[in-house]
């Protein structure tokens, strides 16, 4: 068989084998980021053509108070969540990492039970938790603070306890990533450390933190990713209230679209979210990489 | 110069159930090179990493130098382990490798710098120091590895399998430059390997474990020319032993004559000093090397396979009753594949085993 006749055969067996996600990500990914663009520099309600107004949703936007207090309060949500759930995430990890076969499983299970929780159950769990009349956890929040305290109508106690929420229902996830980086340190280099003299704690930071550093950089970096898209706990649990002290991005797109029927404005808010997402991803996947090579 | 010498006393590990290593006593002097051999799974790793404190001892006692070290931490015996895995630090160069129980002691740094340089420099690591370990070869991690060791100037150094790894060539060139190694470091070794070549060149002494036991030790080729029992006799010397069964016919003056079960033909003098009586079921071992080809009466064997290696040649073949047979020749090209050949073996070159194993001297 000739080399051009060979070079045809594996294209159309490369076509064929590519074909099937090609036209899912197109009619499900492509088609709608094109369209949510193109939505964002017209006046056009959710549903039903409008007109070209170029750039002037943006301008809107970025002379809107509201967006820049959303934007506030997703910085402050990702400051709450991201290291947080890393750091116990993997206080976890290495604690579930000494327990040994079937003890391991099981506890494992039981952190990564809540992850299998739907949001709403997860958000109604903790409403009732700390329901201000009859929540379980209420003596413990009168114990510190003296008083009870109804948290998601309280502006300081709103974004901390979705962040509680948030950390509940997603750290199982790390820990299964952080547990499967653990398990590819050989053993036997804690072995040839444990003969050169190192104590625990400079096993950990000289050989573990070191060659776990790459799974803890995509556990950020996820973690950074999805934090920055919150939505759906601040609907069910707050609102966005009180005083707009929850109301976040995804909060705000949610309203102009599907509450006010602002299509073209809110495809703009989604397009800054958007931009916002990948750029700050990158760089923090970036400078990660650099920490980690040092 | 302290004693740096290692001695058991009835040393005993289990896993759970399962005892391992059941009451082992030895003694490595100092500066000795001492090297364990035995079947797969038969504990060698075990013990090395017993001594070296990453195993802990179930029962019985570990003593290094005057030190009782039984119950102490790895760090605190002063040996230091290379790894058949080499288990050097991935993220680290081989210099930070190298430097790591030093640092970690808060040694001065060029006190640090003076003793890499010179490890490196004993090994041929110098232009390499700036590598991670995933940029060396094979050997060359592996001398990284014995690197991270001497650097620490331990009493007594533990290898397990260090060699494995490495391809055939590569192996007798380290192996030679442990050999120089020791002599330079004058200190104590413990070496475990699979490899007959490795134990007998290596070692001033050879400890063969089988079962969970020390079956014998001593010297290389006092093991090999005065085996004290069936399994050591098998397992010193390549290719292995010949086997044969056979029965006492007569007591001799110095001792028996014998007869191999299913060869009426050849009676063998034996020389003992405890012979069995007449009638006793016995085991004859004898090496290869001492079955010599004859022209006259002798064992009848059919040779199938002639392993030629040029020096020498290897021929695998069976007697008339079925029983495999290695018998070594040396010089020329032989050419027997296929034929007949008669071989007798050499007087007072054949050892004396009873049915269940131990040697009948
Ligand atoms: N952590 C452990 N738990 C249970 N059993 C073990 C453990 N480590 C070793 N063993 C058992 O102890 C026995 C001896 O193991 P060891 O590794 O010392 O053998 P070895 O002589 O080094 O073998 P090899 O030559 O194959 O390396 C084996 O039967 C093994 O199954
Ligand atoms: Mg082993």
């Amino acid at each position: 068989m000739s080399k051009s006749n060979r070079r045809r055969r594996e294209l159309r067996t490369a076509a064929l084998l590519t074909a099937p996600f090609l036209i899912l990500f197109s009619v499900f990914f492509l088609y709608p980021t094109y369209k949510v663009i193109a939505l964002s520099f017209t006046d056009s309600p959710l549903i039903g053509e409008g007109n070209w107004v170029g750039l002037a949703n943006y301008v809107e936007l970025f002379n809107d108070r509201l967006f820049y207090t959303s934007l506030w309060n997703n910085f402050y949500f990702v400051l709450l969540t991201v290291i947080p759930t890393t750091v116990i995430a993997l206080l976890i990890a290495l604690a579930v990492s000494r327990l040994k076969g079937r003890t391991q499983a099981l506890v494992l299970t039981m952190f990564f039970l809540p992850y299998v929780l739907p949001v709403s159950v997860v958000t109604m769990i903790w409403s009732w938790m700390l329901d201000f009349q009859f929540g379980i956890l209420q003596p413990l929040i009168e114990a510190v603070t003296g008083k009870p305290v109804p948290v998601f109508k309280n502006p300081y106690w709103v974004m901390p306890m979705i962040a509680v929420v948030t950390i509940w229902w997603t750290n199982g996830f790390n820990v299964l990533l952080l547990i499967a980086g653990l398990r590819n340190i050989p053993a036997d280099l804690y072995e040839a450390a444990a003969l050169d003299g190192a104590t625990p704690w400079q096993r950990f930071w000289r050989v573990t933190w070191p060659l776990l550093w790459p799974v803890t950089a995509l556990v950020l970096t996820l973690q950074l990713i999805l934090q920055l898209k919150i939505f759906d706990q601040v609907y069910l649990l707050s609102g966005g209230g009180p005083f707009n002290q929850s109301y976040v991005v995804l909060m705000q797109m949610y309203r102009e679209a599907f509450q006010l029927n602002n299509g073209g404005y809110a495809s703009a808010v989604a397009m800054v979210l958007f931009v916002l997402i990948v750029v700050v991803s990158i760089l923090q996947y970036q400078l990660l990489r650099i920490g980690g090579r040092k | 110069m302290q004693d740096t010498g290692v001695h058991l006393r009835e040393v005993r590990k289990s896993f759970g159930a399962a005892e391992v290593i059941r009451g082992v006593d030895m003694d490595v002097r100092r500066g000795e090179f001492a090297v364990f051999v035995g079947p797969s799974g038969c504990g060698k790793s075990t013990l090395l990493r017993m001594i070296a404190g990453l195993e802990e001892t179930t029962d019985g006692k570990i003593v290094i130098g005057d030190r009782d070290v039984t119950d102490e931490d790895p760090v605190d015996r002063g040996v230091a382990m290379v790894f058949q895995s080499y288990a050097l630090y991935p993220h680290l160069s081989v210099y930070e490798n190298m430097a790591f129980s030093l640092r970690l002691a808060k040694r001065p740094r060029a006190e640090i710098d003076e003793k890499v340089r010179e490890a490196a420099g004993i090994l041929q690591l110098i232009e390499h120091l700036d590598k991670k370990p995933g940029q060396l070869s094979g050997g060359q991690r592996q001398r990284v590895a014995i690197g991270r060791a001497i650097v620490r100037a331990p009493d007594v150094f533990l290898f397990d399998e260090p060699l494995s790894n490495l391809d055939a060539e590569l192996r007798v060139q380290m192996r030679l430059e442990l050999a120089r190694l020791h002599q330079k470091l004058g200190a104590t070794m413990i070496y475990v390997t699979h490899d007959q070549v490795e134990a007998m060149t290596l070692a001033d002494r050879i400890f063969v474990l089988q079962g969970g036991h020390v079956q014998q030790s001593g010297a290389p080729l006092d093991l090999y020319d005065d085996p004290s029992n069936r399994f050591v006799a098998g397992f010193i010397g390549s290719p292995s032993m010949n086997f044969f069964d056979a029965v006492v016919e007569a007591q001799t003056g110095q001792g028996v004559t014998v007869r191999l079960t299913g060869q009426p033909d050849l009676p063998l003098d034996i020389v003992l000093a405890d012979p069995p009586a007449p009638g006793t079921e016995i085991v004859l071992g004898i090496r290869p090397e001492h079955l010599a080809v004859t022209d006259g009466e002798g064992l009848r064997v059919t040779v199938d396979v002639a392993e030629e290696l040029g020096g020498v040649s290897y021929q695998h073949g069976t007697l008339e009753g079925g029983d495999a047979v290695i018998f070594q020749q040396i010089g020329a090209r032989h050419e027997m594949h296929g034929t007949v050949q008669t071989v007798v073996p050499e007087p007072g070159r054949a050892f004396a085993f009873d049915r269940s194993g131990t040697r009948i001297r």
